[in-house]
């Protein structure tokens, strides 16, 4: 089973190549905003859009078949100035040389970007407004703190959109938005301000409808140009092709796969230089593409190896384009990941079995490129084909850590009970990493990381923190004079719900100037309620409008804390109140023996109700509190408890804790266990996550489990693990994903990585190059139990 | 039925190569062979004489219901896997009330039940149980009697025997050949044994197990003297001419690895 030559080649240019900066998006955006000041905010965007489609480079790269590039590069990231640009200012000296992530970046570009860009968006962009108009008490926690952190909504754009490709995009086609939004146009009314409204959003429509057709329609040309140049007549031939789908599509509705595909990058790329935006989905590929698909087979257009292979190019072409983020940002989002989530398998909209040969196709060709990207997630539900669940495990053998795997029912009834019609909640596809989602959408689905520990260091040290002793919790009681476990409960979940307040305040302010000063014109044209209505995404246009989702990070750790106060000082009486709070005072050093007995309290993730009571307990608190919140349009906050590579920064801003964690080591992601803390079987750490009523955080949970790969590299071994999976979801869990590489391998990788750049490895909610890991995450990572001594 | 107490070694949740499925691993303490190379020295314990003693060395003492409860936090893997519950030991059979107590209860509950025994016991005292049982693995160590002796200080004899009493029984049964180099691993021994086993049992199968020496660490914490150097892994080639043999002489190897 071997790629084709031509891929083979993609591949490698993927996995030899740093990714580079171009300023050039950039440099399109700020010269067309000076040339449209006074303009209404949708309107100037929809400008800078089209200009940028109408302006950049058109590169098409040797033996591509899916072409579109962001920039000059082929492995490329663009910058967002209108969202951020100080931290660039701040941080491009070290791009090159930062652990996590690093892009190249060249003087000439610095400089340019000093001198042209920067001065322009000085006072203009959303970072800036944002911060001025945070309240002080709340940026004391919410600002580069690691406590509470949101700056993916303030620096970045939100992204976390599913372009809706069944009802809108292949039915219609750009131009047939257009002639939709000129419809809509001729019947509004100039004397209404409502409609005033509405019409700013179809003319930014038609403006960024006209701008990605003139992107494809350029690509046209250029393959034309190509073509015309190029000796080898089979090549030729293929850029013929390209020019004859890109005039096509996606100004028109696709016809066979190939022109299918190649519109689906085509809005991808779309999406990109509208906002840089993270977790903007493809959705069910399988799906969409299916009728595409058959057509071809039945047709004899192409055979199953050309659309493998067209899979392949497109797998390779979402892995190329670089999210480009901050130090901060890219150590919550690690291994320059870009979140586009592909789902595949599961039930269709009227409850039968969705899997199809797409779904196969797919998840081959994740196994066959070993790209990063998409984010590929299956859905599993108990009808599932059991040949389907052997795939599954057939590639999570590979080690891959893909494909994420989610439970059918669980993510259907999170939707359900967000209040979906059951066909849509039927129809979910995951976000992101971890977030049951669909194409009629709009949620910031990652808005804020919560660190719950912190709120446990807070209560347990009036409201300072121990890392950088600033105060920035509540100033409570002395937590040596605590004299029942329920007093230290209060303590820590009356600092919890400030942090929770505060996650509210900052994302309300965010909130409003997302609707003031970045409308979302492009992506708006792909979702179908936006048109309906004439209303962009940031002023709740989508179907179902979902309040903003806080992620709780370290769960494990803080119910592990719990427990030893709970067990050790209350019950046991073997310390007390005023030694525990010495001994993490002085990290534990001097204390080793109360750290031994703090250690040997039951931890969670070993199926021990002594502990999972407190994290069902904290989990359910934090499910109350979250939803009690409304957002700007009066939707109730989410909770989560997704992963992301959250749990490195969140512990360096933590001093010790209870549980026996050391200061700044990790805290613990998702629902999964703390690290190395799971000694039990993986079958124990399964019962412990399904006991925390994921179905009600419908921001996601997130599972992750190291496997030895002896335990799965035999057809039984997989079968087994299928079986594992299936049970688990039978407990009501909703995610779970494997990591089965031997300690030994990633010690290997560590060495002599340049032997190692093909090894992905599940970070948390999603997959990325160990090797493109920084080493404390590659430690981190190592860190995790491998199970399966058996 | 009282909730009666035994003595164990620690269950093992989660095992995938003794019988079908995901499946818990009941060992129970004592034994009356003492194999040179086991890896369960701590089952090497006088049961009458643990009741003085609390708690012995990596021995566990624990009711009907304790086991019990540990097992059901297990069955929904059991449920879709096809596992179940593999009684070992030790040998299995030598607390027998523990053990008829706890396969009774599970056979009501519909729960897949093995077990992996010496095939040392009195076939008539255990019939009962062993007829409740899914799945019976049973070794033959050596067949030479005299070797048989040498190496794990009782007959053969009694083994031979029971086994082909188990047959009667229609229980799908597996025999299972420890292969030790250095004890056993020589193709004269594995031949005979086929043809034992095809000679005496309806379906035949042998599941050959390579000697690991993973049970060293345990020698180490019981300060006993470990198992001889001279016993060894057999070479997977190796294995894969014993693998042949044995088919040739019509038995079928499985393997639930």
């Amino acid at each position: 089973m071997m790629v084709t030559n031509r891929i083979e080649k993609a591949r490698q240019n993927y996995l030899n190549s740093k990714p580079a900066i171009s300023c050039e998006r950039a440099r399109i955006w700020t010269e067309s905003h000076k040339m449209t000041e006074g303009e209404s905010v949708p309107i100037r965007r929809a400008k800078a859009f089209r200009d940028t489609c109408e302006q950049i480079e058109i590169k098409i790269f040797e033996g591509e078949l899916i072409v579109g590039t962001i920039g000059e590069f082929r492995k490329c990231g663009i910058l967002t100035p209108e969202f951020s640009w100080t931290w660039v200012d701040r941080e491009m000296d070290n791009f090159d040389k930062r652990t996590q992530d690093p892009y190249i970046m060249t003087n000439e570009q610095r400089t340019y970007l000093r001198k042209e860009i920067f001065p322009y968006w000085k006072g203009k962009s959303l970072e800036e407004a944002f911060l001025k108009q945070l309240p002080k008490e709340t940026a004391k926690v919410v600002v580069d703190t690691g406590i509470v952190d949101s700056d993916s909504k303030w620096r970045q754009a939100v992204g976390e959109i599913t372009p809706d490709y069944q009802d809108v995009l292949f039915k219609k086609g750009f131009g047939g938005i257009i002639r939709e939004a000129k419809e809509k146009l001729s019947k509004l009314s100039n004397t209404s301000a409502e409609d005033l409204k509405k019409k700013a959003f179809y003319n930014s429509i038609i403006i960024t409808s006209e701008g990605i057709i003139t992107f494809a329609n350029r690509h046209s040309e250029k393959a034309k140009e190509l073509a015309k140049e190029e000796k080898d007549e089979l090549r030729k031939k293929e850029l013929l092709n390209i020019a004859k789908i890109c005039s096509k599509v996606p100004e028109n509705p696709p016809a066979t796969f190939y022109e299918a595909v190649q519109f689906a990058w085509v809005v991808q790329l779309g999406g990109i230089i509208s906002e840089n935006p993270l977790a903007l989905n493809v959705g069910r590929f399988d799906q969409f593409m299916y009728p595409y698909y058959k057509s071809d087979i039945d047709n004899g257009i192409m055979n199953k190896d050309e659309i493998q292979e067209l899979i392949e190019a497109y797998w390779i072409k979402l892995s190329e384009w670089v999210w480009t983020i901050s130090a901060n940002t890219a150590e919550f989002f690690a291994g320059y990941n870009q979140f586009q989530n592909l789902t595949v398998g599961g039930k269709a909209r009227d409850g039968k079995d969705a899997t199809n040969d797409l779904s196969y196709m797919c998840l081959k060709a994740t196994e066959r490129v070993k790209t990063h990207q998409p984010g590929l997630s299956v859905r599993i539900h108990q009808n599932c084909p059991n040949e389907f669940l052997e795939a599954v495990t057939h590639l999570v053998s590979k080690g891959t850590g893909f494909p994420a795997i989610h439970s059918d029912n669980a993510g259907y009834q999170m939707l359900i009970n967000a209040g979906y019609e059951p066909e849509d909640a039927r129809d979910w596809n995951n976000c992101g990493c971890v977030v049951p989602h669909f194409r009629k959408t709009g949620e910031w689905t990652s808005a804020v990381n919560i660190n719950f520990t912190t709120a446990l260091e807070f209560a347990l040290n009036q409201g300072v923190s121990r890392i950088t002793n600033e105060k920035i919790g509540l100033d409570e009681k002395d937590p040596k004079t605590f004299e029942t476990y329920e007093e230290v409960k209060r303590g820590f979940y009356k600092q919890f719900d400030n942090l929770v307040e505060h996650s509210v305040v900052a994302t309300l302010i965010a909130q409003k100037l997302h609707k003031e000063m970045v409308p979302r014109p492009f992506l708006s044209s792909c979702i179908e309620e936006c048109m309906v209505q004439g209303k962009d995404l940031v002023d709740a246009g989508a179907k179902y409008n979902l309040g903003p989702v806080l992620t709780g990070i370290g769960l494990a750790v803080t119910a592990n804390s719990l427990a030893v106060i709970k067990k050790l000082v209350f019950e046991d009486k073997a310390t007390t109140m005023e030694n525990l709070i010495n001994a993490l005072d002085a990290n534990w050093e001097g204390h080793e023996e109360l750290r031994e007995l703090a250690l040997a309290v039951p931890k969670y993730g070993n199926d021990i109700d002594y502990v999972d009571n407190i994290a069902i307990e904290i989990a359910n608190h934090y499910y109350n509190v979250g939803h009690a919140h409304k957002d700007i349009n009066g939707n109730s906050f989410n909770t989560a408890f997704m992963g992301i590579s959250n749990y490195l920064p969140t512990g360096k801003v933590v001093g010790a804790t209870p549980c026996g964690r050391k200061a700044k080591e990790p805290l613990s992601e998702g629902v999964s266990p703390f690290a190395g803390s799971d000694t039990s079987t993986p079958l124990a750490a399964m019962r412990s996550a399904a006991k925390l009523n994921q179905d009600v955080h419908s921001g996601g949970t997130l599972l992750n489990l190291r496997l030895n790969e002896d335990l799965v590299n035999t057809k039984r071994g997989q079968s087994n693990l299928g079986s594992m999976i299936q049970s688990f979801f039978a407990l009501g869990a909703f995610h779970v994903q494997f990591n089965t590489i031997s300690t030994e391998t990633l010690r290997k990788a560590q060495e002599r990585p340049e032997y190692y750049k093909n090894l992905l490895v599940r970070v948390a909610g999603y997959s990325t190059q160990f090797v493109n890991l920084s080493r404390a995450m590659q430690d981190a990572i190592i860190a995790r139990t491998a199970h399966g001594k058996y | 039925m009282a909730n009666i107490t035994g003595y164990f070694m620690e269950p093992q949740n989660f095992s995938v190569n003794d019988g079908n499925g995901i499946r818990t691993i009941i060992f129970l303490a004592g034994c009356p062979l003492r194999c040179k190379w086991c890896s369960n020295p701590e089952s090497h314990v006088n049961i009458s004489g643990l009741e003085a003693c609390k708690r012995n060395k990596l021995i566990y003492r624990y009711s009907t219901s304790d086991i019990l409860s540990i097992i059901e936090k297990q069955r929904i893997f059991y449920r879709y896997s096809g596992g179940g519950v593999t009684f070992s030991g030790g040998e299995a059979t030598l607390q027998q009330d523990i053990l008829r107590e706890l396969v009774y209860k599970l056979y009501d509950k519909g729960v897949n039940l093995a077990i992996e025994t010496s095939g040392y016991f009195k076939f008539d005292e255990v019939k009962d149980i062993l007829k409740k049982l899914n799945l019976i693995f049973i070794d033959i160590k050596h067949m030479d009697d005299e070797e048989h002796k040498f190496f794990t200080g009782v007959s053969n004899k009694k083994i031979l025997s029971n086994i082909k009493s188990v047959n009667e029984l229609n229980v799908p049964m597996v025999i299972r050949i420890p292969v030790i180099v250095g004890v056993n691993s020589d193709m004269e021994n594995i031949i005979k044994t086929a043809k034992f086993v095809r000679e005496n049992i309806r379906e035949p199968k042998i599941e050959l197990l390579p000697y690991h020496s993973f049970g060293d660490e345990k020698y180490e914490i019981l300060e006993k003297e470990k198992p001889s150097r001279d016993y060894k892994t057999p070479l997977s080639k190796y294995l894969g001419e014993l693998v042949k043999a044995i088919r040739n002489e019509g038995v079928k190897v499985v393997s639930y690895k």
